[in-house]
């Protein structure tokens, strides 16, 4: 499966937490309260590792439960197997299949190649909780075999390995990179207040501020004035 | 049983032609779709005001005690009026329906395994939906008639010919009220004419125009309910069925499933409508009513119109036109008369025409030549609230059906005009329109609808922008749309700023609208959903 679609990458992480309990509480729920507990928007940890789009985190507890096979084939296998006991019956139907730990899912989309995201992750990856600064490890902490993770390429190693080839890709998005697309989104939102205060009047008087809105919208610098990442309100 | 095997075998031996006698069955039975009519209420299948009711008055009770209640639920119900046809001679002098609360099927006592089956916007009711339908600043529930402070249990709806026969039904209604001894109470609280803040009713009628003849127009000056939609069922005249069913791939018009409107009937998902309370008695052949009252900010209309159509390349008329979608006068469907040129060579053909002709102009159409919104901007309300097929976008069969994103959507709208303007500079005073909704989901239909294509625009490619007249636009949040122009026209789009919140909702709720049988059912307290 395709993890790139022209420039935007798809990143589907599964990290298994260590099955055990601190002080009554499992790290599965430990880890899930830190997840919730990561601030939004412009606060957002996202927000800092540049170039994502959209991404997400969440704990799988299990597997998700659909029924048992279908019995649309030729013949129906239960009634085949009823003319034997109730229980080889009963051992004759598909096991239900259960994760052996629950799994840390982080889910990604974002601009450019998978090293450079990742070093952004490591270095970027920074927010306040309960006045303590956080990184990226306080999160995949109790995964794993995630204490061997000290450095850069640790960590980029330790994810490479938990990652699942899945094309899961927001369509709410470009491939371009985050800067060119909030800087677009900003142009478009300041051209359309430009034109209902515009309209009307003459080609000259429109011609002259259009020169001072450019000069003020600075189509040409990515930096400002913009929408910042993860910037919810005007 | 054993009687009916005798007789089974004893049937004299018939040789049945198969393939006749499942044409039969295909003609008289499968294909025609034969409404219960005299066990829908009235109101579900008839728009009233075309039957020559103009005026209608609406109570709201409250039951306090569940025999007493049911009782007088059982009174009302010999009064009842069903959906059963009418010509001109047999058609009554007033209409009397019912529906109730989920705190009013409460109060009747209905049975625990009944009342959790009913869907969870018909339980919440219309306050605590405010976040979902946009009913913010001038609108919240907490600037609502003074009613509204109290629950209603019981709506009631009084349609009739004259004041006089409304008068004498609703002295009846108030009759066996008194005599329920306290079980129910009529709630006071509606807004009035003369500045009341507790009348008992809502009253509603029609606009007179200057000739004291009555007009199909609400407070605006718009032309209102041209378009309400058809459903299997509710009539054989294929005529109104044009532009008001749903749409074909090959342009036609088909009436809508019966199940988008009636609960127990097949829907457009080939379903029977997940938000039918058990038992099937209590739910087949019922509805559910989305009553509100929308005030009219009329001056406010005014003053901006009057400063909008200064900057605009049009007449006043053309740009009241695009903001609707259809022309104030007349109705005349913009995408068929898109400026003042057009329109007046498509008044013209519409003097010429027959009654039946006319109808079509008014109805038939589509926005297939207009994908661009130059004809007919993609913001207009009756195109945001009726698509048609327009949400194709131009791309043939990019659907099973070009109507596929708009048949589950639909709503019958019914109601009616209330008050008088007297100032047409002013926005206080009580005048606008009670509008009441049909659908079996309310979820599905009038809250997507009022959440989605009202006080949203991405479905029709325009963003945020909300509809002009009904959108929830605020001071700190005025309303934009913009009036699309021929694309390589060389003329520029027009944007229209500004738009202050020209509709405000003073009140309403939700109410399930039993079938008679299930009303008999409700007062005689014998639901039983085992």
């Amino acid at each position: 499966m395709a993890t790139k679609s022209g420039n935007a990458t798809a990143l589907t992480v599964l990290s298994p937490i260590k099955n055990g309990i601190v002080n009554g509480v499992s790290y599965a729920d430990i880890t899930r309260e830190r997840c919730l507990r990561l601030p939004i928007h412009e606060r957002s940890p996202l927000a800092r590792v540049p170039n994502t789009y959209l991404a997400r985190l969440f704990i799988l507890d299990d597997v998700f439960y659909e029924s048992l096979p279908g019995s649309d084939s030729v013949f129906n296998f239960s009634e085949i197997t009823s003319i034997f006991s109730d229980s080889a019956r009963r051992d004759a139907l598909p096991r239900i299949d259960h994760l052996k730990s629950k799994y840390l899912v982080f889910s990604s989309n974002f601009y450019g190649d998978l090293d450079e995201y990742l070093v952004g992750m490591w270095e970027k990856w920074a927010y306040y909780d309960k006045g303590q600064q956080r990184d990226v490890r306080h999160i995949w902490e109790h995964c794993v075999a995630f204490e061997a993770v000290t450095d850069c390429n640790r960590f980029m190693d330790y994810i490479k390995r938990c990652q699942f080839d899945a094309a899961l890709f927001f369509n709410g998005s470009t491939d371009d990179s985050l800067q060119e697309q909030l800087k677009a989104l900003y142009l478009k939102q300041e051209f359309s207040k430009f034109v209902a205060v515009h309209q009307g009047k003459s080609a000259a008087e429109i011609q002259r501020a259009f020169k001072t809105f450019i000069e003020q919208v600075q189509p040409e610098n990515l930096d400002q004035p913009s929408w910042l990442p993860g910037q919810s309100t005007p | 049983m054993v009687t009916w095997a005798v007789n089974a075998l004893t049937l004299p031996s018939v040789e049945i032609n198969s393939k006749k006698f499942c044409n039969q069955i295909y003609e008289g039975v499968i294909m025609a779709q034969n409404l219960d009519l005299t066990d829908i209420q009235g109101n579900i299948v008839k728009a009233y005001g075309s039957f020559g009711f103009l005026k209608a008055r609406y109570l709201f009770l409250s039951i306090a005690d569940g025999d007493r209640g049911r009782a007088f639920v059982g009174a009302m119900t010999t009064k009842v009026t069903s959906a059963e046809r009418w010509d001109k001679k047999s058609s009554p002098l007033v209409t009397t329906n019912i529906g109730f609360t989920f705190s009013g099927l409460q109060a009747l006592e209905l049975p625990t395994a009944s009342l959790i089956g009913f869907p969870e916007d018909f339980v919440m009711g219309m306050k605590k939906r405010k976040a979902i339908l946009g009913d913010d600043g001038p609108s919240d529930p907490e600037n609502w008639d003074k009613i509204w402070q109290e629950t209603a249990h019981i709506w009631m709806s009084i349609n009739g010919k004259s004041i006089e026969a409304i008068e004498e039904r609703y002295q009846w209604i108030v009759e066996q009220i008194e005599a329920s001894g306290g079980g129910v109470t009529l709630l006071t609280g509606h807004r009035g004419e003369k500045g009341e803040e507790d009348l008992p009713y809502q009253d509603a009628s029609v606009l007179y125009d200057q000739d004291g003849k009555p007009s199909a127009k609400e407070h605006f000056g718009y032309t209102d309910g041209i378009s309400d939609p058809v459903f299997e069922g509710q009539t054989n005249n294929q005529a109104r069925v044009l532009g008001r069913g749903k749409l074909t791939s090959t342009g036609g018009w088909e009436p809508l499933a019966t199940g988008e409107f009636i609960l127990g009937h097949i829907d457009e998902a080939m379903e029977y409508p997940n938000t039918a309370p058990r038992p099937d008695l209590l739910s087949n052949n019922g509805t559910y009513m989305v009553y509100r009252k929308l005030h009219e900010n009329v001056g406010s209309f005014n003053r901006f119109l009057d400063e909008q159509s200064e900057s605009f390349p049009g007449s006043k008329e053309m740009l009241a036109a695009k903001f609707s979608g259809r022309w104030r006068d007349n109705g005349a469907p913009v995408v068929n008369a898109p400026d003042d040129a057009s329109k007046t060579e498509w008044d013209k053909k519409y003097a010429a025409a027959d009654p039946a002709a006319q109808r079509r102009m008014l109805t038939d159409f589509n926005y297939n030549d207009d994908i661009s919104g130059a004809k007919c901007p993609l913001s207009a309300h009756t195109r945001r609230i009726n698509p048609r097929g327009s949400l194709e976008f131009g791309v043939k069969d990019a659907f099973d059906t070009p109507g596929a994103l708009v048949n589950r959507r639909r709503i019958l709208r019914r109601g009616l005009p209330y008050g008088i303007v007297k100032d047409a500079s002013k926005d206080d005073g009580n005048h606008g329109i009670i509008f009441m909704v049909i659908n079996v989901d309310i979820k599905r239909q009038f809250e997507f609808v009022q959440q989605q294509w009202i006080n949203f625009g991405n479905d029709f490619k325009q963003g945020n922008d909300r509809d002009v007249l009904l959108g929830n636009q605020s001071a700190q949040n005025p309303g934009r749309v913009v009036i699309q122009v021929e694309p390589g026209s060389g003329k520029p789009p027009h944007f229209v700023t500004n738009i202050p919140r020209l509709v405000e909702t003073r009140g309403g709720d939700y109410f399930f609208i039993p079938s008679i049988t299930a009303l008999k059912m409700i007062a005689g307290g014998i639901i039983d959903p085992t």
